[in-house]
């Protein structure tokens, strides 16, 4: 058991996602940083997509009623396990009574607590994630708040070797970013495909969506963030009719300010979409904060597929040395 | 390419990637109910195809989403645009359902603008409004009534430049030639959201559209049709 002693609103219960319930106008949902849960689970030996606590404002305290090996990973928070530090990206277990303290990320934005087992609250239509706008899934349909109590799954027990508990190769260092040019230190890289309307926007503009900044603003969420820079302006102004839409969307709505829907986005939208930020690179956004900078490099379906491919194997390689770090005990 | 009202209307269908794993195609030609029933066709039949794990029909388009481990989006792709043409239409048997609306108002307060916009009284927007069947087109953007088709062409309204905030619950609102009606208000969720869409009325006795208690929880599916009655046109 877990009990949640201290959080700012907005954290949640997520897992990978809805699938499959498109049909009701369901989007997927689920984290933002989906290789840093993948990457939790996998310290723990839990399936990947075990739900976990995204958590994306600070401080947070919470205290282990029993004891129980969880992992961090994402953001790098100060994380202090009854007062000792916790690196990132660590699996260890805690013992009955100890409080957890995670303090603002010195580097990046959204930090993941699983536990072995996963937690334990009811599948709502194949997941376990918070639909924050419709309040169901995840924990009572809503946002953690002090006092709540998260229990978590039967599992198959086992022990570290070492009772420090083991780390692994955090993501942004295991998995590079593509490379662009002339992009400045300290701006991230995002790889995007072109989308339906691309050729709709003047030449000037899809020159600059490639070759300039963007800036994350204030306006930004785990629905989506509202990017600032250089306007995207189309050829001719034509009304859009209601369509599908999926995270990692680029809009560009009338101002020309482009928007990124992202895991909590509606399922469909009606502005002109320029291109759309492949799969395998949402998770850096997922760690970006407002008042970063972002650039978009153009991508191909094959490399789009070769870097899933370098998550995948990340994926396996943390699996496999978490799998030696650790033993079944009966 | 031609402008139709101001809404692109494609002479051929045209089939994108929306990303590194889904693919969306477009319709050519206008908004139309022979048209979409075939979308919602192409949407049963693709599901079917290994690799897919979801579709969702939109107005005119159909996005299809595959797993990239399991699916080949060129192949999907190249199958949409062969499959399309041969895609008959045929209806399906969808339920009626009757809706009073209060038109203008608190939380119709975009009413007077839509009427100054078409020169007319907010009463005549309302009588338009209310005047034909609607069908559900395309789910919506989140558990709903979905997008609905139908309205009256004469109501075409440009969508705002700028979203503005307004509340959510019953709400009935157009943006180009789309009518939507919200669900009912879920207390403890978001009162408001940004939209560019134009509130025209609300709807007090919405039944809700959602429900977990329900098997299905759906109370409407595509196809089915709304007929909004006028309760009465508030200044």
């Amino acid at each position: 058991m877990i009990e949640i002693l201290e959080t700012p609103p907005l954290n949640t219960m997520q897992d990978l996602g809805r699938v499959g319930y498109r049909c009701h106008g369901i989007g997927r949902g689920g984290v933002m940083d989906r290789l840093a849960l993948m990457a939790g689970n996998a310290l723990l030996g839990n399936d990947e997509g075990e739900a976990g606590l995204e958590f994306q404002l600070f401080p947070v305290r919470l205290r282990f009623n029993k004891e129980i090996a969880f992992a961090l990973t994402g953001a790098h928070c100060d994380s202090r396990l009854a007062g000792r530090v916790l690196p990132p990206y660590w699996a260890t277990r805690a013992r009955a009574g100890d409080e957890l303290a995670l303090s603002s990320p010195r580097k990046g934005m959204r930090a993941y607590l699983t536990v072995a087992g996963g937690f334990d609250v009811p599948e709502v239509l194949g997941s376990r994630s918070t639909h924050e706008r419709d309040s169901f899934g995840g924990y009572h349909g809503r946002a953690l708040m002090p006092g709540d109590i998260l229990a978590s799954r039967a599992h198959e027990p086992f022990v570290f070797r070492d009772s420090a508990g083991h780390g692994a190769a955090p993501a942004t260092e295991a998995i590079l970013a593509a490379r662009c040019e002339d992009f400045a230190e300290g701006e991230a890289v995002v790889r995007a495909i072109p989308a339906a309307e691309y050729e709709s926007f003047n030449e000037e503009s899809r020159r600059a969506l490639w070759g300039t900044p963007w800036k994350v603003t204030a306006r930004s969420n785990r629905q989506g963030y509202a990017l600032s820079g250089k306007p995207l302006r189309r050829s001719a102004l034509l009304e859009m009719r209601s369509h599908a839409i999926v995270p990692g969307v680029i809009q560009v709505p009338p101002s020309g300010q482009p928007l990124i829907q992202l895991a909590e986005a509606n399922s469909a939208g009606g502005y002109p979409k320029i291109g759309v930020v492949i799969e395998a690179d949402l998770w850096r956004l997922g760690q970006l904060p407002p008042g970063s900078t972002l650039r978009f490099v153009w991508c191909s379906l094959t490399e789009a597929r070769a870097a899933e491919r370098e998550a995948e194997a990340y994926l396996a390689t943390l699996r496999r040395l978490a799998g030696y770090c650790r033993y079944n005990v009966k | 390419m031609t402008v139709n009202r101001d809404v692109t209307v494609l002479q051929e269908a045209r089939v994108s990637y929306c990303g590194s794993a889904a693919v969306l195609l477009d319709a050519e030609g206008p908004l139309a109910l022979a048209t979409q029933e075939r979308i919602w066709r192409l949407s049963e039949m693709v599901r079917e195809l290994e690799g897919v794990v979801d579709t969702q029909p939109g107005m005119n388009s159909l996005l299809v989403l595959i797993d990239s481990k399991t699916g080949d989006l060129e192949a999907l792709a190249a199958r949409l645009r062969e499959t399309w043409p041969t895609v008959p239409s045929g209806r399906l048997a969808g339920r009626l359902i009757e809706v009073g609306v209060i038109y203008g108002g608190e939380g119709g307060q975009d009413l007077p603008e839509v009427a100054a916009f078409h020169k007319c009284t907010p009463g005549d927007v309302a009588k338009l409004h209310a005047a034909p069947e609607y069908t559900i087109f395309a789910p919506g953007v989140t558990v709903g009534f979905g997008y609905l088709f139908g309205m009256d062409p004469r109501l075409f309204t440009p969508r705002r430049q700028v979203p503005v905030m307004r509340a959510l619950g019953g709400g009935v609102s157009i943006a180009g030639i789309q009518s939507n009606l919200g669900k009912p208000y879920v207390e403890g969720s978001a009162k408001s959201a940004p939209t560019g869409w134009y509130m025209i009325g609300r709807a007090p006795a919405v039944p809700s559209a959602f429900d977990f208690d329900k098997n299905p929880p759906n109370l409407v599916s595509l196809g089915d049709r709304i007929r909004f009655r006028v309760e009465r046109v508030e200044a």
